[in-house]
Formats: C-alpha cells, sequence, structure tokens
C-alpha cells in the first residue's frame, strides 16, 4: 500500500506547501494557537482528529504539532514555546509565510466510540490534541452519550482555549476544570488532575477516557482510571515523541517496531502495556 | 547453455568500465588500501580500479547521500525549487554484503507506507554489478551467517565470481539492468561464452567461494528472543565501553537514520537530509528537554534491537548483513556478533 497525502511538491512526501498564518490567538503567555492556510487560498489538507501536521519555518526547521482545530479552508494548531522553532514561530504575525506537510499518523477511533459516553482529561497543552475530538463529537453531537472534559494546569493563566472551557462548552458538555495551585483570581476548582479525577468518580460503563498531558499526570491518572474501574482498552492516549520525517523513514520516533508517527500517535493502553517501555 | 552467463577477461575490466561510461555515471573501488573507495570512474582513471579489498564505505551513499539537499525555499516568497536528479548509475564491485544491504534499505525507503521519493528515483536509475568474494576481505566477515554469503546474489543486477584459476569472471546477468550492462559489453566484445555445459570437463567453472572468518550461530527465534530481552542487565554492560562516536552508522551499509535540518542561504533556506545515528545523545531528545532514551545503555539497546528484532518485526528481515565493518572499526571494542550470539542463547 502507498500512502498519499494532502502535500508534497514533485510527489516528495517530504517537502511542505506553503501556507499562510491567518490568525493568531495567545491562548496563555507560551501557547498561540496559528491558523493556517495555503498560500493558494485552500485548506492545507483535511485531517481526521488527533492527525499530526508538520510545520516548517524556512531556514529554521520543522516539528510535529498535532491539528487541534479544522474549518472549510483551514486547519489550526495549538503551538507551546519550548524550543528554537516554537521561538521563532511564537515571534512570527498573522500574513507571515510557514511550511506544512501531512496530515500524519493514525487518528482517535471517532467511529468506533460512536454511542459511547466520552471522558476527556488533560492536562497543560495536552488538551490541544483531545480538542480535535472534542470539536468533532460535538459537530456530530447526537452519534455521542455524555461528554466530560477534565482539564487542569498550573495555574488559571495557563488554561488553553478559555474561551471554549468557559464560554463555548458548559451546556454542552460537562467541564470540570482544575488549577494546580489556588489563587485569588480563581474561584473553581484547586488540586492535581488525577486526584480530581478520582474525586470526580466517573463510572466506566460504556465511557471511554481519552487522556492526554504530561507524563507524570498520565502515570498517576491511568492508575485513578483503573481504580475507577476503565478497561486499559477503553483509556486512549496520543504520544509525543521527537520526529524528523513523519513518514515512518527516519528512525527517531520509533517505540519496538512501532513507530508513532505513522503507527501512532494514538494508542490505547492496551497497546501500549504490548510495547517496550520507553515513552 | 544459460545465455545469461558469459565470461569476461579480468584484463578486459578497464574496458568493461568504459563501455559503461556512455550510458552511465560509473563508480567503482579504486585507490589504495585505507583510500579504496567507490570513485566516479571515468576514460582516464578506469585502469585504477582495484578488486582486492573492500572499501570501507559502503556504496550505500550512492543511494542516500551524507547530506542532500531536499529543496530549497524562496525566504521571501515562499517558492520550492529543486534540485537536479542523477540519470542512470552503475556501480561495479559491490560486495555481496553491501548488495544485500541495500535490499534492505529498500524494504525501509520504499515500502510501508510512504514511498521516499528521492532514494526511489536513484534507485530506479542504479544498476548494481556485484563482485563475489574470492578472498574474505575482513577478518570480522560473517555476511554467511547472516543470510547472505561471499557469493550471495541478492540485490545484484549482475554477478560476477572469479574463475579457478583466477584469470577471468563468470557474469551472471540476473535482471534486466543487468542485460542491459550485458548488451553493451557484448557489443564491446568482451563476452564470451563459459563452455560450463560443454561435452569436456568444464574448462571455467566459477570458484566456490570460500567462507568467512568469523563463523556465529544466529538463532531462528532470534528476533522475539532478543526483544523479550529489553530489561535485561547485559544491555548496560554491552554499552559501557560505547563513546556514542557513531561510526558504527557510519561505516554500516544498512543504517538508514537520517535528520532533517535547514541552512539559511542568501535569500533561500536549503532543506538538506543527512545521515543521523541513533546513538548520539541527541537523537530522540525533544524540545522541552525530555529524552525517553537518556543515557548510551537504552541508545544501544534501541540500536541493536532496531537491527535485530524490530526490523524484523516490521520487514521480515535482519538489519545486519555480517559485513563486519562495525566491529572492525569500532574503537571500543563493540561486537554486534557477539550481542547476536547472545540474542541466541536466551
Amino acid at each position: 500500500m502507498t500512502l498519499t497525502h494532502g502535500c508534497g511538491c514533485a510527489g516528495n512526501p517530504l517537502i511542505p506547501k506553503s501556507c499562510t498564518i491567518l490568525k493568531i490567538t495567545e491562548e496563555t503567555p507560551d501557547v498561540k494557537t496559528f491558523r493556517l492556510r495555503a498560500a493558494d487560498g485552500t485548506k492545507p489538507f483535511a485531517p481526521m482528529p488527533g492527525q499530526l501536521a508538520m510545520i516548517s519555518l524556512a531556514g529554521v526547521g520543522e516539528a510535529m504539532f498535532s491539528v487541534t482545530a479544522q474549518g472549510d479552508d483551514w486547519i489550526e494548531s495549538s503551538i507551546k514555546r519550548v524550543g528554537e522553532l516554537t521561538e521563532a514561530l511564537h515571534d512570527a504575525g498573522e500574513g507571515d509565510r510557514l511550511g506544512v506537510r501531512g496530515p500524519y499518523g493514525n487518528h482517535f477511533p471517532a467511529s468506533s466510540l460512536k454511542g459511547k459516553n466520552l471522558l476527556f482529561v488533560g492536562g497543560g497543552i495536552g488538551i490541544a490534541p483531545v480538542r480535535s475530538l472534542i470539536l468533532y463529537a460535538l459537530e456530530r453531537r447526537a452519534d455521542y452519550g455524555d461528554i466530560d472534559v477534565l482539564y487542569g494546569s498550573r495555574s488559571y493563566a495557563d488554561l488553553v482555549f478559555k474561551e471554549d472551557l468557559f464560554e463555548n462548552w458548559p451546556g454542552a458538555l460537562g467541564t470540570h476544570i482544575t488549577v494546580d495551585a489556588g489563587e485569588s483570581c480563581w474561584q473553581g476548582h484547586v488540586g492535581f488532575v488525577p486526584a480530581y479525577l478520582e474525586e470526580m468518580a466517573f463510572s466506566p460503563e460504556n465511557r471511554a477516557c481519552i487522556l492526554c498531558g504530561p507524563p507524570i499526570m498520565i502515570k498517576f491518572c491511568l492508575a485513578a482510571l483503573e481504580k475507577m474501574g476503565f478497561s486499559k482498552e477503553n483509556i486512549i492516549t496520543t504520544l509525543e515523541m521527537r520526529m524528523k520525517c513523519g513518514i515512518g523513514k527516519c528512525g527517531r520516533c520509533n517505540i519496538g517496531s512501532k513507530y508513532v508517527c505513522l503507527d501512532g500517535p494514538v494508542f490505547t493502553m492496551a497497546e501500549l502495556d504490548e510495547l517496550p517501555d520507553e515513552k | 547453455m544459460d545465455k545469461n552467463t558469459k565470461l569476461i577477461q579480468k584484463t578486459a575490466l578497464p574496458d568493461a568500465l568504459a563501455a559503461l561510461l556512455p550510458d552511465y555515471r560509473v563508480f567503482a573501488p579504486a585507490g589504495e588500501n585505507e583510500r579504496l573507495a567507490f570513485t566516479r570512474i571515468d576514460a582516464q582513471n578506469a585502469f585504477a580500479l582495484c578488486l582486492s579489498g573492500t572499501p570501507l564505505m559502503p556504496p550505500k551513499e550512492l543511494l542516500f547521500p551524507r547530506s542532500e539537499t531536499l529543496y530549497g525555499t524562496d525566504i521571501k516568497t515562499g517558492d520550492v525549487s529543486l534540485p537536479q536528479t542523477a540519470g542512470p548509475t552503475a556501480v561495479f564491485g559491490v560486495r555481496p554484503c553491501d548488495a544485500h544491504g541495500i535490499a534492505n534499505l529498500d524494504c525501509a525507503f520504499l515500502e510501508k507506507g510512504y514511498v521516499d521519493s528521492a532514494y526511489a528515483a536513484r534507485r530506479e536509475a542504479l544498476t548494481l554489478i556485484v563482485l563475489a568474494c574470492a578472498q574474505i576481505p575482513y577478518e570480522t566477515c560473517f555476511c554467511d551467517s547472516m543470510g547472505g554469503g561471499p557469493a550471495g546474489s541478492e540485490g545484484a543486477d549482475v554477478l560476477l565470481t572469479e574463475t579457478e584459476d583466477g584469470s577471468a569472471l563468470v557474469a551472471a546477468f540476473l535482471t534486466g539492468k543487468g542485460r542491459a550492462v550485458k548488451a553493451l559489453w557484448a557489443a564491446a566484445g568482451l563476452l564470451s561464452d563459459t563452455g560450463a555445459d560443454a561435452t569436456t570437463k568444464s574448462a571455467n567453472p566459477a570458484k566456490a567461494p570460500p567462507p568467512c572468518n568469523l563463523r556465529i550461530s544466529k538463532d531462528k527465534g532470534l528476533a522475539a528472543k532478543i526483544a523479550a530481552a529489553f530489561d535485561d542487565p547485559m544491555w548496560a554492560r554491552f554499552s559501557e565501553a560505547c563513546l556514542g562516536c557513531g561510526t558504527c552508522s557510519f561505516v554500516c551499509p544498512t543504517c538508514y537514520c537520517f535528520d532533517l535540518d535547514s541552512e539559511n542561504r542568501g535569500g533561500t533556506a536549503e532543506e538538506f537530509r543527512c545521515w543521523d545515528c541513533c546513538m548520539f545523545s541527541d537523537y530522540s531528545r525533544m524540545a522541552g528537554g525530555h529524552n525517553p532514551r537518556p543515557t548510551k545503555k537504552e541508545r544501544l539497546r534501541n540500536r541493536y534491537l532496531h537491527k535485530l528484532a524490530y526490523f524484523d518485526e516490521r520487514y521480515g528481515r535482519t538489519l545486519c548483513v555480517g559485513c563486519g565493518r562495525c566491529i572492525g572499526k569500532c574503537p571500543a571494542g563493540l561486537d554486534i556478533a557477539a550481542v547476536i550470539e547472545w540474542g541466541g542463547t536466551l
């Protein structure tokens, strides 16, 4: 089987499509959301929820990001400033050019989740990849049962997608927001995500949990979910690894014989248990 | 008589290379001792051909260069420009282990999903003229333990094997690309019949290949056994001496990991690909600082498991062809053959 994808110049999957930054949203002091459209006015590609985009700045480099949202002629990625490329991206302005190739990887099992209750658990920037599925499910609200989002970050200022969390989503789904440490501007729940999760005691009955956040949060959430009776088949996560090519060739994102860019990034906990412990 | 098996005199080899020059970029081993390397041949240096050793660097780089520009991006306009592709290329005197290695590279670059188009274009244009080993080149050669052999034909378009008296080569033209070479050599009057099926005892039979110097036993269940030993304390022992220098990857005919990066040159950003090595500390380190393989123990384990287990799981092949270069050139004495033997005992 030969895979094709939306991008690629001269049939080369490593060559990006030239895109324009339509809009930049400052989510937190170190996270910005970039809305991107191809320079020819079209949508760069149409990813499934959870799929990845390789975003590049000429002369600086490229890196893999999840696509957090999409519209008729754009895709959006939310990018945290952590290194050289993301620093340069944060310095870019609306109208600037960058390169995009993709979509890469597998995606959340949107169809097999139909009819189920969905519990999304996110920490920090880990809300960005799962948001693609939250938005997908909201657009097809009747296809899914209860939807809950349990999300936390270090502080109120660090909560990504505040407009969704406090304006768009309440009413359409259950929102359960927490911050690590109390502060005067915050009236809501205070505490770490795993503890809040345990406190909420969601029933595992016909419910799948979609989990993404820092490794330490994943570890304790997993223990909490298992205690609540969730099976590993019903806990889904999306992994981050260093990636260069996105097409399963360059070598570095492997876990055992699987490549995160090609066979992932989405895995159930049952699938991850089969792989070497090197995440 | 097999019409695709002919005889070519060793003294005619410079003419054989010259006969290819109008149609191909030709590479062949030339230079002495440590300087022996696959060298671009032209009408002037065809006589520098050296068939007695094996170049330290495998011919892998004709398909997968140490560094190559994939495209250029005009920084102002975002316009993309592509480099020119090289035309038909013939490489003469490839050893069977290196041709076997290229068959492994083909899996990595051409199978399981995406086709790497830069590799595919060069592969399509490449003809491999393989020379069976009449003498085993290195003390550390162990190809006949790894599914190949000193006269192995995997990946070969033409296989040349020395005759008993060493004066000529039996040439087997194995593929369409090989038969195109045959046509050029025949037109130049360089081929004669082998006489192998004459009623008299064969005059010029190909000499049976000698056995390798290093004999190891590779267990049939190696991939599963060694993958199951992920937590074995031996990985720390194996990696103790490693300097993380990357020589093993650099000389390997099957290592294919690469890095992609961008370099600003005037108004154009050159996006290039270059060889990388899984033993380098920043190979898997992420921008935030997290490294899933933080020490040489995890990196060496990943290196050997990729070669001996993961690649096998994915493509049904071992990613080591037994050329022995990494054993001979490692400054710290790391030995993949010892790891293969150990894996079989688990």
